[in-house]
């Protein structure tokens, strides 16, 4: 029996809603056997990784707080990728971000007042912008592709922090670690919930979530974004400069990125660290495309993605699992999730010999 | 003078892996395809070439097992653009991450396990001669690199195959309504870059560091990509090019050794040097402005037959 | 003697469509067969069945006598059939002889290849310098190269896919003596075309298609151009109404010098262009594809924005400077030759598309945000006037054929009244009731007292439609003037290069 595609009249919107389903599924499905067959115990690993943080509910927490940055920075690059510009740096632009924040808990050490966290959060939202407007000028003045230079970027920032926190930023105190010192009370992202590690940063991510579906789907600026990534020709004749297009959609995503990043440092981790670029950048392109590049669809993602980290941990204690199988799984979702891509433009139909007789 | 020998040595040996990944890369965009799962074939071949390093001791058969798991990660990136039309850009980065996870995961029981490097292709005598050793001192991927170079440029502009396989990156449409077939010359490019990256990857634990280490190969796999757009297509100025971070990241291990002028900078602007010098590297070509001209017209896009 | 094509009850389908339906008619060796229908006849499905680029359904091929199946394009060559594209398959970037090779099956030394390349230049007059690259190459060049690579695998069929769309009618003429030479030394050539008189000119026997089916097998010698062209259109032919008597209004759009640089790498820039169009004028802008019309009207709609703001003037007010938004603002709408992609985004609605174009002229647009309800309601009004064939405004462009798409986008832009409309091609790839609604669709904006540019290869068209014509030529435009005024032959040496002794002198200033 033979499969042939054949294009659809229109391109399906079930199958877009239902492919980043079937990824996750089919990860799950097919991440059994592999495991099973290297030697792992396949079947303990996905129910490690996929169901018990669902199922216990000490690790909700931990989901929303890894959720949260993922969200954030994921729809940022949702919007770029709409606009077929590639952002990949968001780890470095998450780093600066970072940074700045850091910059601004360090000048204002053992001070108090209310204004310090909002200043950080700009600095460090200006931070990212700044990092991707880098790779923002290089493209729309010397047409230098943005993949490769802001990618470049994000190896140089890690640089920047080990720099920072060997020499000018080191903490007095800190027995030679290389880290800053503890920000201040008043530079720390207080909890929402009272005895949990949940952060003002978890309904800030949703928020921005829900804004960004908004602006998206009914305002010029989403528009403009969709129409210049599914038609750059179209776009200028619409009226829409591809280069400030591209501006935007570099400042957007950088700044979001940076709003991670000074989000995250003042939350968990509370001072800069050598462990402070985790991949959340990385990780929040699989979290845009597993939502469909739809800002709403990035916050499910983003708690999927949050789930495999929180249980990849929870499968390294359990299982003995190396935490590297969780990246193997992220990107088999992604993997999958392209792979079924072409069933929204095409339909699969089986060839038999009666014409007639077909399957979707 | 033994410094400077020394330290034309080390650039060598940095630039080789580089050199081959990209001359992989090459290819592979010459026949239109866009494949930024480079560092990830690289990461896979690396562990390939280590696991087999490790139990076998057999450095030529390491080389080729880091080549066919490079060739089996690139048919996965086959399948996905070429078969299925997925969009190469974002299949390209889950290459990559998928070939960081895999590398990390293979690795996980192998950590501080040391192999040995492998030895120079020629005689002891040549090899370890105070001067000829320039010339004679490496081992067989140094003078590959080489060879690949003039192989590639003469298969490209000097056989028919290598008319096809332009022909099918510059106008895959034309390419097919001739008769060609535009996917199954992209699966040979992208399984010959496979091999390359794999290769390449390889060279880590053979040629630099005898060991395992997660993300060894530092994104040096994305450095390859950007010097194809550097060398604007073009097999000879991948090798200068190739070369010319070679050097910069020589300075970086010579800096961090201590001493001399090069410690009077911080440690990590050298390590971070490699990456900003790639970004001025693709600033200065586009300054040029034939650089972009020399892409081939299909690069990057999906190949449906209009019919 | 066998015949040396026969093709019995060729059909083939497609989703929704049956290109072909018991298709059957014989070539004769040395016969030049025309092949006739509108756009979407199925004449190009048919030939590229012959060509093995497709598998029919059902039917028979015979060739010489023999029945056949030609699996592909490699083994069709090796029957002894070759093929000219409408649309080139050449490649940019190489050489002309690189681009032979490419469509050699036999692997031949390239020294050898190109004494045997020019041999053929030499016998059928198509000359060529194999070393150029093809990117500097005129289209009528690049034909050359298709048929000299065609030639050279001694064909005893040659099929030419429309060879006449991108010549102008010297080169037209030169391309019949070389089909002519080659069908009295015995070679059959199938002849696809839907111009009636090259066809009377040229061809021996007239297959017509229309939706498919073959509606006769004629001589066109003895048929007139009417009579073909009803058969290949099914209805009586209509013609536009014009308003009798009509006087055109004072001067609307002015260009005045305009020029733009050289953006793309083979592209033609337009270079010290000038005309008036009055109100209620329709001005015609004849030419042969790719001397400088895309640049025209990117030029007009905004898209390349030139540096002097008197150079475009709407009402004496100059708009040189401003983007598309802005222009459009100012009541200039256009219409580019690409539809999907460029017109239009394939992959969104056609409400959506509507917000590309009409956002600002209709308000569509409240404080950043778009009202969608607006622009719904503005395309379910553009589907209804203009007949569109969509299942409604949430269809995607995508979704639709050509030529409901071209119907759909004139649509778009007649009805926000723009008081100029520049249209590239307006009907180009569109079946003759879509063509003839749109040319009456744009008679009626003139009437109503806009001007309109239309910029068209197809000089049937803008015969019929357009009441004063200039040519371009290699980016610089003749003088208007009034399309009664110009015979054929004097528009086909404008758009070969040959400029008129004094007319066009203050108009193309050297």
């Amino acid at each position: 029996m033979q499969f042939r595609l054949e294009k659809r009249r229109e391109p399906s919107r079930l199958m877009s809603y239902i492919t980043p389903f079937a990824a996750v599924l089919l990860t799950m499905v097919l991440g059994t056997v592999i495991f099973s067959l290297i030697g792992y115990d396949g079947l303990g690993a996905v129910r490690e990784i996929f169901l018990t943080p669902l199922t216990n509910s000490y690790k909700w927490q931990d989901l929303g707080i890894k959720a949260a940055p993922l969200i954030i920075i994921g729809t940022g690059l949702s919007i770029a990728y709409r606009a077929n510009v590639w952002n990949i740096g968001a780890e470095g632009q998450y780093v600066i971000g970072g940074l700045a924040g850091t910059g601004i808990a360090l000048l204002t050490y053992g001070m108090t007042g209310w204004w310090i966290l909002p200043l950080m959060v700009l600095a460090g939202i200006l931070g990212g912008m700044a990092y991707a407007a880098i790779p923002a000028f290089l493209r729309t003045r010397l047409n230098v592709n943005e993949i490769l230079t802001s990618l470049m970027l994000t190896y140089a920032s890690v640089q920047l922090i080990y720099y920072l926190i060997r020499a000018p930023w080191k903490d007095p105190m800190g027995m030679g670690f290389p880290q800053t010192r503890l920000f201040s009370e008043a530079a720390r992202l207080p909890t929402i919930i009272p005895g949990t590690i949940v952060h003002l940063g978890v309904p800030i991510a949703v928020i921005v979530g829900i804004v960004a579906w908004f602006i998206m789907t009914r305002s010029v600026f989403g528009y403009r974004m969709r129409v210049v990534g599914a038609a750059p020709h179209a776009a200028r004749y619409g009226g829409f400069s591809e280069n400030k297009t591209i501006w935007l959609a570099m400042l957007v995503s950088g700044g979001l990125a940076g709003l991670a990043g000074v989000l995250e440092v003042a939350g968990p981790f509370q001072r800069m660290v050598p462990g402070f670029p985790t991949n959340y950048g990385f990780t929040a392109i699989i979290v845009a495309f597993l939502g469909r590049l739809n800002p709403l669809g990035v916050i499910v993602a983003g708690v999927v993605l949050a789930i495999t980290f929180v249980g990849g941990e929870v499968a390294q204690t359990t299982i003995g699992l190396p935490n590297a199988a969780t990246g193997i799984f992220q990107a088999m979702m992604l993997f999958f999730l392209l792979a079924g891509d072409i069933l929204i433009k095409y339909r699969l139909r089986r060839v038999s010999p009666q014409p007639s007789v077909g399957a979707a | 003078m033994e410094l400077t020998l020394a330290i034309l040595i080390t650039v060598v040996g940095a630039s080789t892996p580089i050199l081959i990944a990209a001359l992989g890369e090459l290819v592979v965009e010459r026949a239109g395809v866009l494949n930024l799962g480079v560092e990830g074939m690289m990461l896979i071949g690396a562990i390939a070439g280590f696991v087999v390093q490790f139990h076998t001791g057999n450095p030529y058969l390491a080389l080729l097992c880091g080549a066919a798991a490079g060739t089996a990660a690139s048919l996965i990136f086959g399948f996905l653009t070429l078969s299925l039309s997925a969009n190469q850009t974002a299949t390209g980065l889950a290459l990559t991450i998928f070939g960081t996870g895999f590398s990390a995961l293979a690795g996980s029981s192998y950590s501080a396990r040391p192999v040995t490097l492998m030895q120079p292709l020629f005689p002891a005598d040549l090899a370890t001669h105070p001067v000829l050793r320039v010339i004679f001192g490496y081992s067989f991927p140094v003078y590959f690199s080489f060879v690949m170079v003039v192989a590639i440029w003469y298969f490209l502009h000097k056989t028919r195959a290598g008319l096809i396989l332009r022909a099918v990156g510059e106008n895959d449409q034309s390419a097919h309504s001739i008769g060609y077939s535009v996917i199954g010359v992209r699966y040979l490019a992208v399984m010959f870059g496979g091999a390359m990256a794999g290769l390449a990857g390889a060279c880590f634990p053979l040629l630099l560091t005898p060991q395992w280490a997660e993300r060894m190969t530092a994104g040096r796999g994305w450095i390859a990509v950007a010097l194809v757009v550097f060398a604007s297509w073009k097999p000879f100025r991948l090798l200068g090019g190739a070369y010319l971070f070679g050097l910069v990241m020589t300075m970086e291990l010579y800096a961090k050794a201590g001493g001399g002028p090069l410690s009077a900078v911080p440690s990590e602007l050298w390590a971070a040097l490699p990456y900003l010098a790639t970004v001025v590297v693709l600033v200065l070509i586009s300054i040029r402005r034939d650089a972009s001209t020399n892409a081939p017209a299909c690069l990057g896009k999906p190949f449906l037959p209009a019919n | 003697m066998p015949n040396r094509l026969e093709l019995t009850g060729i059909t083939k389908q497609f989703p929704g469509v049956l290109a072909n339906d018991h298709v059957s008619f014989s070539v004769k060796p040395g016969e030049i067969h025309a092949l006739l229908g509108e756009n979407g006849a199925g004449k190009s499905t048919l030939v590229k069945m012959i060509y093995g680029i497709m598998q029919p359904d059902a039917g028979e091929i015979r060739w010489n006598g023999e029945p056949v199946v030609v699996p592909n394009p490699k083994a069709a060559r090796k029957l002894g059939i070759g093929m000219v594209f409408q649309h080139f398959s050449l490649f940019e970037a190489l050489t002309v002889l690189e681009n032979i090779a490419l469509g050699m099956d036999a692997k031949i030394p390239s020294r050898e290849l190109e004494s045997r390349i020019r041999e053929v230049m030499q016998t059928y007059g198509l000359l060529l310098d194999p070393h150029r690259t093809v990117a500097t190459l005129s289209v009528g060049e690049r034909q050359r190269i298709e048929i000299v690579r065609a030639l050279l695998l001694n064909p005893q069929l040659l099929i030419m896919d429309e060879p006449t769309s991108v010549l102008t009618p010297q080169e037209v003429e030169q391309l019949f003596t070389v089909l002519r030479k080659l069908a009295a030394e015995g070679c059959s050539i199938l002849y696809i075309s839907h111009k009636l008189h090259e066809i009377k000119a040229l061809c021996d026997t007239a297959t017509i298609l229309r939706g498919g089916k073959l509606v006769d097998t004629c001589d066109p010698k003895q048929e007139t151009s009417r009579s073909m062209a009803e058969k290949m259109i099914g209805t009586g032919l209509r013609d536009i109404v014009k308003g009798e008597g009509r006087v055109l209004g004072p001067p609307k759009l002015v260009v005045n010098r305009l020029r733009t640089g050289k953006t793309g790498h083979f592209d033609v820039p337009v270079d010290n262009v000038s005309f008036t169009v009055r109100s209620g004028e329709i001005l015609g802008i004849a030419g042969v594809a790719g001397n400088g019309q895309n640049a025209l009207l990117d030029a007009l709609s905004g898209e390349i924005i030139g540096d002097d703001r008197e150079a475009i003037t709407i009402d004496g007010y100059g708009i040189g400077l401003m983007n598309t938004t802005e222009r459009r603002k100012q009541g200039l709408c256009a219409v580019p030759e690409e539809r999907n992609g460029h017109a239009a985004v394939g992959d969104f609605s056609l409400a959506d598309n509507s917000v590309l174009t009409a956002r600002d002229r209709l308000g569509m647009v409240v404080m950043g945000l778009i009202n969608s309800g607006a622009a719904k309601t503005y395309t379910g009004k553009v589907i209804a006037d203009f007949a569109v064939k969509a299942l409604g405004p949430a269809s995607t462009a995508g979704s639709l054929s050509g030529g409901n798409l071209q119907k759909y986008i004139m649509g778009r832009e007649i009805l926000q009244k723009p008081s100029v409309l520049v249209v590239s091609q307006p009907t180009w790839g569109v079946d003759a009731g879509a063509a003839a609604a749109i040319h009456q669709a744009l008679v009626d904006l003139a009437a109503a007292g806009s001007a309109i540019v239309v910029i068209s290869q197809d000089l049937d068209e803008l015969r019929a439609l357009c009441d004063t014509l200039a040519v371009i030529n290699m980016g610089r435009l003749s003088e208007a003037r009034p399309v009664k005024d110009f015979s054929i032959e004097e528009i086909g040496l404008l758009m070969g290069g040959v400029h008129g002794t004094t007319e066009g002198a203050d108009a193309i200033p050297a």
